[in-house]
C-alpha cells in the first residue's frame, strides 16, 4: 500500500508526459472497443438477417440430398414433410416450420429465356416464420386460390426479361422423372435481396406450383424457426436425440451457421481485421508506454539511488515502477472506456450509413454494439499491457548501482 | 533492534576500492584502516578525488570494497548479500547528501517517515518520531510542504531529520553544506553539532571546507585514497577487533 501511494503520486509528477501516455491508451482502448462493437453489431445483424431472409435456425434434408448429387429435381427430397412439420412444431422452442422446393430451369417471356434458381415456398407459413422479402413492386405470393400459378422475380431478372407485374411467363424445368415440363405463371411481384447475382437469377413461386412443375409431392427441405438464435444448438441436439420423430428416418439437420456461408466469410474477414488492428494498437501502446516509463526511470536515477541508500530493496524499486505502469493502465483504460461509451451513443444516434459491400446494392447503418464483455476485456488487456510494458524499465531501474545512481547528473 | 557494542561501532581494515575509468584502473582507496566510535563528530577531509566520498560509501554499505573488511558493531558485513545490505543501511545509518536527495513527491513529513515505512515501524511510533524530529529541526510548520516548496536549508534539515528518524548507529553526511550559502551551512552544522552533543548522535561527514573542519572533534585527512592523518580531540579506546559474524543470521 505504501508503494502504491508513492507510485500514484509519481504518475502525476510529470503531468504532460502522463497525459500523452493516457491519450495513447485512451485512443487504443477506444479504437478496440469501437471496432469490436461495430463488428459485433454487424455479426449479429447479418446473422439475424440471414436467418430471417430464409435460412431459419435449422434446415432438415434427406441424408442422400446432402451426400449425393441429384440427377433429377427432388430425387432425394423429403416425402412425409407435412407429418414432419407437425411433429417439429410440437417441440419446445420451435416457433414454426416451412417446406421449400429448390429447383432450376428456364423462364421465358416468349422472346427471351433466362436460367433461374427457383424456390417453391409456402407464403403463409413463411409469414409465420417472419421471413421477410424486400418487395420492390407488386404483391407478395399468396396461397394459390386459382389455377393460374404465381411467381415473383428478382428485380434484375425481371428487368432482363422486361417483365412487369401482371405479365405471364413460362417456367420450364425437368420433372422428377427426367421429362421436360413447363407451366405458365403470372408475375405478381418483384423483389431484391441486396445481392446482385441473386437478384439476376432468382424466382419464387408457391410450393404447389413448384411441385406441379416438377411433378413431385416431395420437398427439398424443411426450415425450422426457433424462439431465439441462442437456442439453436440446444434444440438441434434435442431433435437429434429424438431422431427427428417418427418420420425422421434418413433425415439430417444443419444449423444456420453451417449454411450461412456469407456470414461466416464476413466474420472471418472482420476477425482478421480486428486482430490486425488490435496488434497494431497493442504495439503502439506497449512501445509508447514503455518509452515513457524508460524516460521516467532515467529522470529519477538519483532518486532511485536515494531510495536504495535509505534501505529500499531492489524488488521494491521494481514494484514502485511496475505499480506506476499498472496505475497508468487503470487510469487510461478507464478514460478509454468512458470515451468509448460516449462515442457509441453519439455514433448510434448519428444515423450514419456505410456504403454497400461488394455484390450488394445498398448500404447498411453504421451502428456500434455496446458489449460489456468487450469493455471488460479491453480494460484488463490495457492494464496488463501497461504493467508488462513497465517491467523492462522497472527492471533496469532496480538494477542500478547505488553509487552510480547517486552520482547521476 | 541493534545490540549495544562496547568496541568501535565501525571498523575498516585495509579497505581497497578500485574503479575502472575506460581502460584506466583508478585506486580510490588504498588500504584504509580506521575505527569509529559512538558519539564521534568526525570530518573526513581532503581535496576532490582524495577518496572521501568513496570511504563514506563503503562505510554506509552503499559501495562494496574490492579488498579489506568492514565491521559494524563488531560484526563483519563485508560479504553480505544485496538485500541484507539494504536492511543494514536502513537500520545502521542515516544519510545526508550534498544535494539533499529528498523524494520530490513526498511531503517533509513523509520524507522523514520513509525509512521507518520501509522497515515496518508501526504507524503510531512513526508519527511520534517524525513529529518529534520536525520540532527538533524547526520544521513543524512545514510538515506538509514538498521539497520544491522548501529552501535549501529547510531541505537539508528535512534530510537531517530523515537521517535521524531510524535512530542510526551513525549519520553519514557527504558534503552536507556544499550546496548551501555560508550562513545556512553554518546553521546546519550547528544543528548537527548540537545533536551530537545533546543526543550523542554519531556524525561522520566529508568536507573540504576549512571552516567546517575546524568544528570537527576528529579529522581524518585523505589524499590519493590513503588515510594520511587522524587527528583526535579526546578519543582514546582499546585496540578494536573484527569479529567475522554474519549480521542478521
Amino acid at each position: 500500500m505504501k508503494f502504491l501511494a508513492l507510485a500514484f503520486r509519481n504518475v502525476f509528477r510529470n503531468s504532460r508526459r502522463t497525459a500523452l501516455t493516457l491519450l495513447v491508451i485512451t485512443f487504443g482502448a477506444t479504437a478496440l472497443i469501437l471496432a469490436g462493437g461495430f463488428f459485433l453489431y454487424n455479426y449479429e445483424g447479418l446473422r439475424e438477417t440471414s436467418i430471417r431472409n430464409g435460412l431459419g435456425h435449422l434446415q432438415i434434408y434427406t441424408r442422400d440430398h446432402l451426400d449425393k448429387s441429384e440427377e433429377h429435381p427432388l430425387q432425394y427430397g423429403i416425402n412425409h414433410y407435412r407429418e414432419l412439420q407437425e411433429w417439429l412444431e410440437g417441440r419446445p422452442h420451435v416457433m414454426a416450420t416451412t417446406a421449400q422446393v429448390d429447383f432450376v430451369g428456364l423462364i421465358s417471356n416468349g422472346e427471351k429465356s433466362e436460367a433461374f434458381l427457383g424456390n417453391g415456398v409456402e407464403p403463409d407459413r413463411e409469414t409465420l416464420l417472419g421471413f421477410s422479402l424486400n418487395l420492390k413492386e407488386g404483391e407478395p405470393l399468396s396461397e394459390e386460390s386459382s389455377d393460374a400459378g404465381q411467381v415473383i422475380l428478382g428485380t434484375l431478372l425481371a428487368k432482363s426479361l422486361n417483365a412487369k407485374v401482371g405479365d405471364v411467363l413460362t417456367v420450364m424445368s425437368t420433372t422428377t422423372d427426367g421429362a421436360l415440363n413447363a407451366i405458365d405463371v403470372k408475375v405478381v411481384g418483384m423483389y431484391s435481396t441486396g445481392i446482385k447475382e441473386y437478384d439476376a437469377r432468382s424466382i419464387r413461386m408457391p410450393l404447389q406450383s413448384a411441385q406441379h412443375l416438377l411433378e413431385s409431392d416431395r420437398v427439398s427441405k424443411v426450415i425450422v424457426k426457433l424462439d431465439a438464435t441462442r437456442n439453436t444448438e440446444m434444440v438441434r441436439d434435442e431433435l437429434a436425440a429424438a431422431k427427428l420423430g417418427p418420420y425422421g428416418a434418413g433425415l439430417e439437420m444443419k444449423t444456420w451457421q453451417a449454411l450461412a456461408t456469407f456470414y461466416n466469410q464476413v466474420v472471418s474477414l472482420y476477425n482478421s481485421i480486428f486482430v490486425f488492428v488490435g496488434a497494431i494498437i497493442v504495439i503502439l501502446v506497449v512501445l509508447s508506454s514503455s518509452n515513457t516509463m524508460m524516460m521516467s526511470v532515467y529522470e529519477r536515477v538519483r532518486e532511485i539511488g536515494t531510495l536504495m541508500a535509505l534501505g529500499t530493496r531492489r524488488r521494491q524499486v521494481l514494484t514502485i515502477f511496475v505499480l506506476e505502469g499498472f496505475l497508468i493502465g487503470v487510469l487510461g483504460a478507464t478514460i478509454g472506456l468512458a470515451v468509448s461509451y460516449g462515442l457509441i451513443g453519439v455514433i448510434n444516434h448519428a444515423g450514419l450509413m456505410m456504403p454497400p459491400p461488394p455484390s450488394f446494392n445498398k448500404g447498411f447503418p453504421l451502428l456500434v454494439k455496446f458489449v460489456p464483455e468487450l469493455f471488460a476485456a479491453v480494460f484488463f488487456m490495457m492494464v496488463a499491457l501497461l504493467t508488462v510494458a513497465a517491467l523492462v524499465p522497472a527492471a533496469r531501474g532496480s538494477r542500478l548501482e547505488i553509487v552510480d545512481a547517486l552520482g547521476h547528473v | 533492534m541493534i545490540q549495544t557494542h562496547a568496541g568501535p561501532i565501525i571498523q575498516l581494515r585495509d579497505i581497497e576500492r578500485r574503479y575502472r575509468l575506460g581502460k584506466t584502473a583508478v585506486l580510490a582507496l588504498r588500504g584504509v584502516t580506521v575505527d569509529f566510535w559512538s558519539g564521534e563528530f568526525t570530518a573526513i577531509a581532503g581535496p576532490s578525488g582524495s577518496g572521501k566520498t568513496t570511504l563514506l560509501n563503503i562505510i554506509g554499505c552503499i559501495d562494496k570494497p574490492n579488498g579489506g573488511r568492514l565491521a559494524l558493531r563488531g560484526k563483519d558485513v563485508t560479504d553480505q548479500p544485496t538485500h541484507r545490505l539494504a536492511s543494514l543501511r536502513n537500520q545502521y545509518f542515516g544519510f545526508i547528501f550534498q544535494t539533499f536527495n529528498l523524494i520530490p513527491v513526498l511531503t517533509a513529513y513523509e520524507n522523514i517517515e520513509y525509512p521507518l515505512v520501509i522497515n515496518g515501524t508501526p504507524k503510531a511510533e512513526r508519527r511520534r518520531r517524525v513529529e518529534e524530529l520536525l520540532v527538533r529541526v524547526g520544521l513543524a510548520e512545514h510538515r506538509r510542504h514538498r521539497p520544491n516548496e522548501l529552501s535549501g536549508g529547510q531541505r537539508q534539515r528535512v534530510a537531517i531529520a530523515r537521517a535521524l528518524v531510524n535512530r542510526p548507529v551513525a549519520v553519514l553526511a557527504d558534503e552536507p553544506t556544499a550546496n548551501l550559502d555560508s550562513r545556512t551551512g553554518g546553521e546546519i552544522l550547528d544543528l548537527m553539532s548540537e545533536l551530537n552533543e545533546s543526543q550523542q548522535v554519531t556524525f561522520l561527514f566529508s568536507t573540504h571546507d576549512a571552516s567546517i573542519i575546524s568544528r570537527a572533534r576528529r579529522v581524518l585527512l585523505m589524499a590519493d585514497g590513503i588515510l594520511q592523518e587522524d587527528e583526535r580531540a579526546s578519543f582514546t579506546h582499546a585496540a578494536p577487533v573484527i569479529v567475522p559474524v554474519a549480521v542478521g543470521a
